[in-house]
C-alpha cells in the first residue's frame, strides 16, 4: 500500500468531502497558504470563496460557523493552533456544543473545528496545548483525536459528514508522519477503538502523539513487559468497551494524556474503568499526563509534558519492578 | 421602500403585538408562570417591530434580548403562542420548554438564540455567509443592544461581513443603557452609528422610538444588502420604561431610576406616537384602531389558554437530544 504523511492524509480528507459536497467550506486565519500544510493546493482547486482566508477574528470565524452550519452548510473552521479556541470558548462551547439540544432538536450544528494542538516543539503555553478536557466538559461536541495517517484521513472524513459540531484535533508533532494510507474511499466510525499493539501485562489508553510515545517505549520494554496499547481515537464517543476488554485481560492500566492532568482524560477514564470494571484490577489505575503548570517553553518543557521515561516508571511501578533507563528518554522534534 | 396603507396598517398591528405580548408576558411572570427570567421590550418595541416586517420569511434574523426577541418575532411573523409557551417552560414552548426563553423557528427565518450578549455577532456573520453562497437574496438582520457594541464580538463580525460584503444588516437598539450602565458612560461618543465609519459601511441614526422611521432605514439597508453592496449599520435611538430585568430594581449605576424619569420617557411611547400619527394622516380611525387592539387583546387571552393548557416536558426529552442522527 502506498504510504502518504499525516498532514497529506487530512489535506485529502478534506480535498475528497469538498468534491464530494459543495456544501462543505473552510474558514480560518491562512488557510490559502496554510499554517501546517494541511489545507494547502486547496484554494487552487476550490476557489476563494470555499477555502476563506479569515482576519483574525476566531470568535468571528467560530461563530460564523455555527451561523453557516445552522443554515445549511458544513463549514471546517480552521483554528490554527487549538490553543487558539480558548478566544472563542462562547461559540464554541455555548454555540455550536449546545445549539441542537437547546432548540430542541430542530436545528442542526454540522461543522468542524479543525486546530492543531500538541506540545514538544518548545512553543511554550499559547501554542502547546492539548485542550481536551475543556471540549470534554462540554456535553454536544464530539472530539476526534487521530494518532496516525490512516486514521487522520478516514476521522476527518466522518467528521466533515457528522450532522453535529466535531472537534478534529490533530497533533503538530505527528504532521511527518509517514504510514499507509488506501488509495481506494474509506471511512472510520467514531467511537471505535483501535488497538494498536498487543500485549498481556498492562494496557496504556492514550490519544494522538502519546500513541507513538507509548509504542515506542512498548517496543523497548519488549521481552520485559507485555505492554497492550489502546488508542480511543475519539474520545466523544468514547469505546469503554474495548478498554474494559483490555483492562480484563491485563489487569494493570495506566491512561497516558498531554492534556494537565488535573481534571483530565485520565481522571474521566480511570474514573470509568473503576466504576465498571474495579474486581479486574490488580493494581490502582495509574495516570501519566502534563503536570499541573502553565507549558513552559525552552528547555523547561520537557519537565512539564509527560516523556517516555514517565510512562516507563509507570509501567514499572505498577508491575512492582525495578525501574530501568530508557535510551531515549524525552520525546519530540523542534517544528521550525 | 415606499409604504401603502396595507404597510403601515400591518406595521400597527405588529407593534400592538409586540406590546401586548410583552405586557403579558411581565403580568405572566410577576403570577409566577414563568420558568426563567424576562427582560421587557416595553418602551422599545419598534426596533424589533419596524426592523422586520418587511423581512422577507426566508430572511436570517438574530433577534435582541429585549422582550426576548417579541417584538422581532412579531414583526417577522414567527410563532408566537410557542415563544410564550416556553417561557412557561411548557412542551408546546418553541424549543420544547428547554430554554425557558429561546426563540426558534426555523421556517420564518429565526434559527435559534444566544444568552450571552454579543454573541449574534459572529453568528449572523454565518447566517450572511450561508444567504450569500445560496445566492438566493436573502439578507440576515442582526439586532443588538448599545451595551454589546463594548464586545469585541462585534468587531469581529462587522469586520468580516463588510470585508466579505455580506448581505448582512447590524441593528441597534440604542435605549442608553446597559443593564444598570448608561451608555453615555460606556462609549466616549455620541452615536453607535460611527463605528460603521470603521468598517467603510453607511452607518445612520434614526428615531427608534418611530416604527416607520425604523422600517424606513432598514428596508433601505436591506435592499442595499440585497443588491450585494454589503452590510449597514441602523442605530434606533430607543427608550427602556423597564428594569434591566424584571423583578430587580431599576438601577442606574447604583442609583434607582426616578420614577418621575420614567414617566417622562413614557411621553415618547412607540405605540402612542403611531396611533397619533395614523390618525393624523387619515389612515386609520380610532373606530379601526380599537378594532385592531381588540383583536389583539383576543389573541393573547388565546395565547394564555395555549400556555396553560400545554403539559410541561418529561425528562426524557433530553434522553437523546444531545446529538443529531
Amino acid at each position: 500500500m502506498r504510504e502518504i504523511l499525516y498532514l497529506q492524509a487530512i489535506n485529502e480528507a478534506l480535498a475528497e468531502e469538498m468534491s464530494r459536497d459543495e456544501t462543505v467550506f473552510i474558514i480560518g486565519e491562512s488557510v490559502q497558504g496554510s499554517t501546517f500544510n494541511t489545507t494547502v493546493g486547496l484554494v487552487q482547486r476550490f476557489g476563494p470563496d470555499r477555502v476563506m482566508d479569515a482576519p483574525i477574528s476566531e470568535n468571528g470565524i467560530a461563530g460564523a460557523a455555527v451561523g453557516a452550519a445552522t443554515a445549511g452548510y458544513r463549514p471546517v473552521a480552521d483554528l490554527m493552533f487549538g490553543d487558539f479556541i480558548y478566544c472563542c470558548m462562547d461559540e464554541v462551547l455555548l454555540k455550536a456544543a449546545q445549539w441542537h439540544m437547546l432548540h430542541a432538536e430542530k436545528v442542526n450544528v454540522p461543522l468542524v473545528f479543525k486546530a492543531a494542538i500538541g506540545g514538544y516543539s518548545g512553543l511554550c503555553n499559547e501554542h502547546s496545548r492539548c485542550p481536551e478536557a475543556v471540549v470534554l466538559h462540554h456535553p454536544g461536541l464530539k472530539l476526534v483525536l487521530p494518532s496516525d495517517p490512516y486514521d487522520a484521513k478516514g476521522l476527518l472524513k466522518t467528521a466533515i459528514r457528522d450532522n453535529n459540531p466535531v472537534c478534529y484535533f490533530y497533533h503538530k508533532q505527528l504532521l511527518p508522519m509517514t504510514g499507509e494510507v488506501p488509495e481506494e474511499e474509506y471511512t472510520i466510525p467514531f467511537g471505535v477503538a483501535d488497538v494498536k499493539r498487543e500485549g498481556t501485562d498492562v494496557t496504556v489508553v492514550a490519544t494522538s502523539f502519546q500513541v507513538s510515545l507509548a509504542l515506542g517505549v512498548a517496543a523497548e520494554m519488549e521481552g520485559k513487559v507485555s505492554v497492550e496499547v489502546i488508542d480511543p481515537r475519539t474520545l466523544e464517543p468514547l469505546d469503554l468497551d474495548t478498554i474494559l476488554e483490555s483492562v480484563r485481560k491485563t489487569g494493570r492500566v495506566i491512561v497516558l494524556d498531554e492534556d494537565t492532568l488535573r481534571c483530565g482524560i485520565g481522571a474521566e477514564i480511570g474514573m470509568q474503568i473503576m466504576e465498571n470494571a474495579f474486581d479486574f484490577l490488580d493494581a490502582p489505575v495509574k495516570r501519566v499526563g502534563a503536570a499541573n503548570m502553565p507549558i513552559p517553553g525552552g528547555v523547561l518543557e520537557k519537565t512539564c509534558l509527560p516523556q517516555p521515561q514517565d510512562l516507563a516508571n509507570a509501567i514499572t511501578d505498577l508491575l512492582g519492578m525495578d525501574r530501568f533507563e530508557l535510551a531515549v528518554q524525552t520525546a519530540g522534534v523542534k517544528l521550525l | 421602500m415606499r409604504f401603502k396603507k396595507k404597510d403601515l396598517v400591518r406595521l400597527y398591528r405588529n407593534l400592538v403585538r409586540a406590546r401586548k405580548f410583552d405586557q403579558a408576558a411581565i403580568r405572566l411572570l410577576g403570577e409566577g408562570k414563568f420558568t426563567s427570567f424576562f427582560h421587557a421590550a416595553y418602551g422599545g418595541e419598534a426596533p424589533g417591530v419596524g426592523g422586520t416586517t418587511f423581512l422577507r420569511q426566508d430572511d436570517y434574523i438574530y433577534a435582541h434580548h429585549r422582550g426576548h426577541g417579541i417584538p422581532h418575532a412579531a414583526g417577522k411573523g414567527a410563532d408566537l403562542f410557542s415563544f410564550m409557551a416556553e417561557h412557561c417552560g411548557k412542551i408546546t414552548g418553541s424549543c420544547k420548554g428547554i430554554t425557558g426563553f429561546h426563540a426558534c423557528d426555523p421556517e420564518y427565518g429565526m434559527l435559534g438564540a444566544g444568552g450571552t450578549i454579543g454573541s449574534a455577532f459572529p453568528v449572523s456573520v454565518g447566517w450572511g455567509l450561508a444567504a450569500q453562497k445560496a445566492g438566493k437574496g436573502q439578507v440576515a438582520v442582526c439586532f443588538f443592544g448599545d451595551s454589546s457594541a463594548g464586545r469585541g464580538t462585534m468587531h469581529e463580525g462587522m469586520n468580516m461581513a463588510a470585508n466579505w460584503r455580506l448581505p448582512v444588516v447590524w441593528v441597534c437598539e440604542n435605549n442608553g443603557m446597559g443593564q444598570f450602565v448608561p451608555i453615555k458612560d460606556a462609549y466616549p461618543l455620541e452615536d453607535i452609528a460611527s463605528m460603521a465609519a470603521a468598517y467603510g459601511m453607511p452607518g445612520v441614526v434614526v428615531d427608534g422610538q418611530d416604527v416607520v422611521a425604523v422600517a424606513e432605514a432598514v428596508m433601505a439597508a436591506v435592499e442595499r444588502a440585497r443588491k450585494g453592496k454589503g452590510p449597514s449599520l441602523v442605530e434606533c435611538k430607543c427608550l427602556r420604561f423597564r428594569p434591566h430585568v424584571e423583578g430587580a430594581p431599576d438601577w442606574v449605576h447604583a442609583e434607582v431610576r426616578p420614577a418621575e424619569e420614567i414617566e417622562r420617557l413614557k411621553k415618547r411611547d412607540p405605540v402612542t406616537l403611531y396611533r397619533k400619527k395614523l390618525l393624523k394622516q387619515g389612515i386609520l380611525t380610532e373606530k379601526e384602531l380599537e378594532k385592531i387592539d381588540g383583536e389583539i387583546d383576543a389573541e393573547v387571552q388565546e395565547m394564555e389558554r395555549f400556555c396553560e393548557t400545554g403539559a410541561y416536558p418529561d425528562p426524557s426529552i433530553l434522553q437523546n437530544a444531545l446529538y443529531a442522527d
